[in-house]
């Protein structure tokens, strides 16, 4: 018998039946979508990592910062508060996974452009440091080790500074750069720094670099040689009182008040980083090195942690789609088994005609089969579009949800339900082949049955 | 050669506890060409026979032989191909493919022969022509009266060139004028390409028509 043949007459004789083939396939399709829609979650999540990895900041890069101090903390914690020093930076470079680490130290202050003035947080970072922690300049170039005073800005560090006399609404975070960011080039920065003890000096700085928009993460602050910001933040620190801390809701006043004092002598007297940059050899290291710095005392965090959540929130959602989809498509299978075992019990005489007409077992075999494969194949079909549509819902109630350019400037709103051709072709294939399976026993049976026990009875 | 020889053939059923016999012991032979009429009452045996005559059952004892070859002893793909190309059957309850037009209920034996679709409609075209239903041709079952769907279902038995008709009562539901009418057009097909046909009737006047009657009764034949 030929295939067009086999094909024709597979699907004449399922619309015969329009209601019950119809009901056959709805029934169907639902375990697809659910099967889809499941994979479909699972490739937007990869690509959302990806592209965030881009336009964030990397998922290879870890910021540790010295734990908190917290009131009623215990002794022991107390003790072991480790501090970000030189011993302490070896000791992280030396760990397992990592491919280096950049000390910093931060300092703020007030800064004027020209005749415009504006806030500037400044990150010192050893020069050599720069392309391994993942900085691109889009103007200008990176730092060099001669540099002193010359700085890389980021993107939006232009829009800090307000021109003199005007007031108005302040450039929002998240919108794209009002002013244009090239512009900060060659220009000369003053820093006005003020420490504790009231007093002032002044740094100027040459913007000799302006970073690319793709992290965010490092879009408003400038970049300075350490060298540089050792120098000023011995200079913030110098005769600092120990700061007047709120102890709210403290158990043992004296004991807390006590302890903070020990720890700000020790930062006073010891070398301390603001923080420290880790590039790590890939995600999975990040997370796991980001486990072990915790539990070393120290606080640690990457983009790859704010990624664990939405990763976690994903596969509780796979799960139940995943268990919705295995229990639907087997109650289908169920469904177009029962569909193909009436429809031969309802053409029994007809198979026993074409049986003396000279069909042999395997035709009829293969046309049933056909049938069973051909709601498989509609099913697919009908689940696909329903899928297609359910993405886009997704999509769109997920964009509203965590909002779209949540994780930065320039980037584009979250797609976590992405269907490719590949998943498409997947999805038809595996409904067919579910179909085929189902058809498997009908077929057989309607196979052995002997033409003339049949004419007779049915 | 006679075309089909049924030697010494039984068959035996089991009906509950009890055992029937259907056939019992009987021989019959076929000269190519000829129209043989098979009559008796409701019950006989008649169309049991023609089951097994056409390949379709196997008796308890003896042999089929068609030409040479034995028909019981065949394995089913050759048998498949016997009832392809050899062998055409009329049924009593015409069974026509109720989702098949006419032209489509015809040619559905080629379809599994394999042969091409344009082919296929041709031939099938050609059949309802002699039958006179080729205005018909794209009518369903359904659309057409009991003498009609039997002439169809005579053209779907002739559309392989078969060797060897087999017709089981195929006028049993008619009345008297179109089962002449039916009888005739099979003789004519048959006589005009010298196929042989084996017809079985409970009615003796329609019998009348064939070159020679076989009577049966109880499973066994009847001398005339």
């Amino acid at each position: 018998m030929k295939l067009y043949d086999l094909l024709v007459m597979a699907n004449r004789n399922l619309w015969r039946r329009k209601g019950r083939t119809m009901l056959t396939i709805l029934g169907l399709s639902i375990g697809t979508v659910s099967v889809i829609v499941l994979f479909s979650l699972g490739i937007g999540l990869a690509e959302w990592q990806r592209v965030s990895m881009e336009q964030w900041g990397s998922l290879n890069i870890i910021t540790v910062n010295q734990a908190f101090f917290y009131p009623g903390m215990p002794e022991e914690e107390m003790e072991s508060l480790r501090l970000l020093n030189e011993q302490a930076v070896s000791e992280i470079e030396a760990m397992p996974g990592v491919l280096g680490v950049a000390p910093a130290f931060t300092v703020g202050g007030e800064a004027r452009k020209g005749r415009d003035m504006g806030y500037l947080h400044v990150v010192g970072i050893e020069p050599g440091k720069m392309e391994l922690m993942e900085f691109e300049v889009q103007a200008g170039r990176l730092l060099l080790n001669e540099d002193r005073y010359n700085v890389v800005a980021g993107s939006h560090v232009i829009n800090n500074f307000i021109q003199h006399g005007v007031s108005g609404p302040a450039v929002g975070i998240g919108s794209p750069s009002e002013k244009d960011p090239p512009e900060l080039l060659d220009r000369r920065l003053v820093l006005t720094l003020q420490n504790a003890q009231g007093q002032k000096r002044g740094y100027i700085l040459n913007v000799v670099g302006i970073l690319g928009t793709q992290f965010a993460e490092h879009a408003h602050a400038v970049y300075a040689p350490l060298s540089l910001l050792r120098e000023m933040h011995s200079f913030m620190n110098r005769g600092a009182q120990q700061t007047q801390v709120q102890l709210v809701d403290s158990v043992n006043m004296q004991r807390d008040q006590a302890g903070m004092q020990r720890i700000q002598r020790r930062e006073r007297t010891e070398l301390q980083y603001s923080f420290v940059s880790v590039r790590t050899k890939n995600v999975g290291y990040a997370k796991q090195l980001g486990e072990e710095l915790r539990l070393m005392g120290y606080q640690a965090h990457s983009i790859a942690d704010q990624l664990e959540g939405i990763e976690q929130g994903t596969r509780i959602v796979q799960a139940v789609l995943g268990g919705i989809g295995a229990i639907s498509l087997l109650v289908a299978t169920i469904g177009i088994i029962n569909t193909m075992v009436m429809s031969i019990y309802e053409r029994t005489r007809e198979i026993a005609v074409i049986k003396v007409l000279g069909a042999s077992f395997s035709d009829i075999r293969r046309l049933f089969l056909t049938e069973a494969a051909l709601i498989g194949l509609l099913g697919g079909m009908l689940g696909l579009v329903c899928s297609f549509l359910l993405s886009l819902l997704i999509n769109i109630y997920a964009g509203a949800a965590i909002g779209a350019g949540a994780m930065g400037p320039g980037t584009s709103p979250v797609q976590i339900s992405v269907i490719p051709l590949w998943l498409t072709v997947f999805a038809l294939a595996f409904s067919t082949t579910i179909g085929i399976i189902a058809g498997l026993y009908p077929a057989t049976r309607a196979m052995r049955l002997d033409p003339v026990t049949a004419m007779r009875h049915y | 050669m006679a075309i089909l020889a049924l030697r010494d053939i039984v068959k035996k059923y089991r009906m509950g506890d009890s055992i029937v016999t259907a056939l019992d012991n009987l021989s019959i032979t076929v000269e190519e060409g000829e129209f043989v009429a098979v009559v008796g009452t409701s019950g006989c045996g008649k169309t049991t026979l023609l089951n097994i005559a056409a390949g379709l059952e196997r008796p308890t004892k003896g042999e089929v032989l068609f030409r040479n070859v034995t028909l019981n002893k065949l394995k089913e793909k050759d048998l498949v191909l016997f009832r392809q190309r050899v062998m055409g059957f009329v049924f009593q309850g015409y069974n026509l493919l109720p989702a098949l037009t006419a032209l489509e209920n015809v040619a559905l034996p080629l379809v599994f022969a394999g042969i091409a679709r344009k082919e296929r409609l041709s031939r099938a075209m050609q059949m309802l022509e002699l039958v006179g239903l080729a205005d018909r041709s794209r009518h369903k079952p359904m659309e057409m009266s009991g003498g009609q769907q039997q002439r169809v279902s005579v053209a779907r038995a002739l559309v392989s060139r078969p060797k060897i008709v087999f017709a089981d009562e195929p006028t049993g539901n008619l009345d008297t004028r179109t089962s002449v009418e039916i009888v005739a057009y099979l003789r004519d097909a048959v006589k005009n390409n010298r196929q042989t046909l084996v017809f079985v009737t409970h009615d003796s006047n329609i019998a009348g028509i064939a070159d020679r009657i076989i009577y049966l009764s109880d499973g066994k034949l009847v001398n005339e």
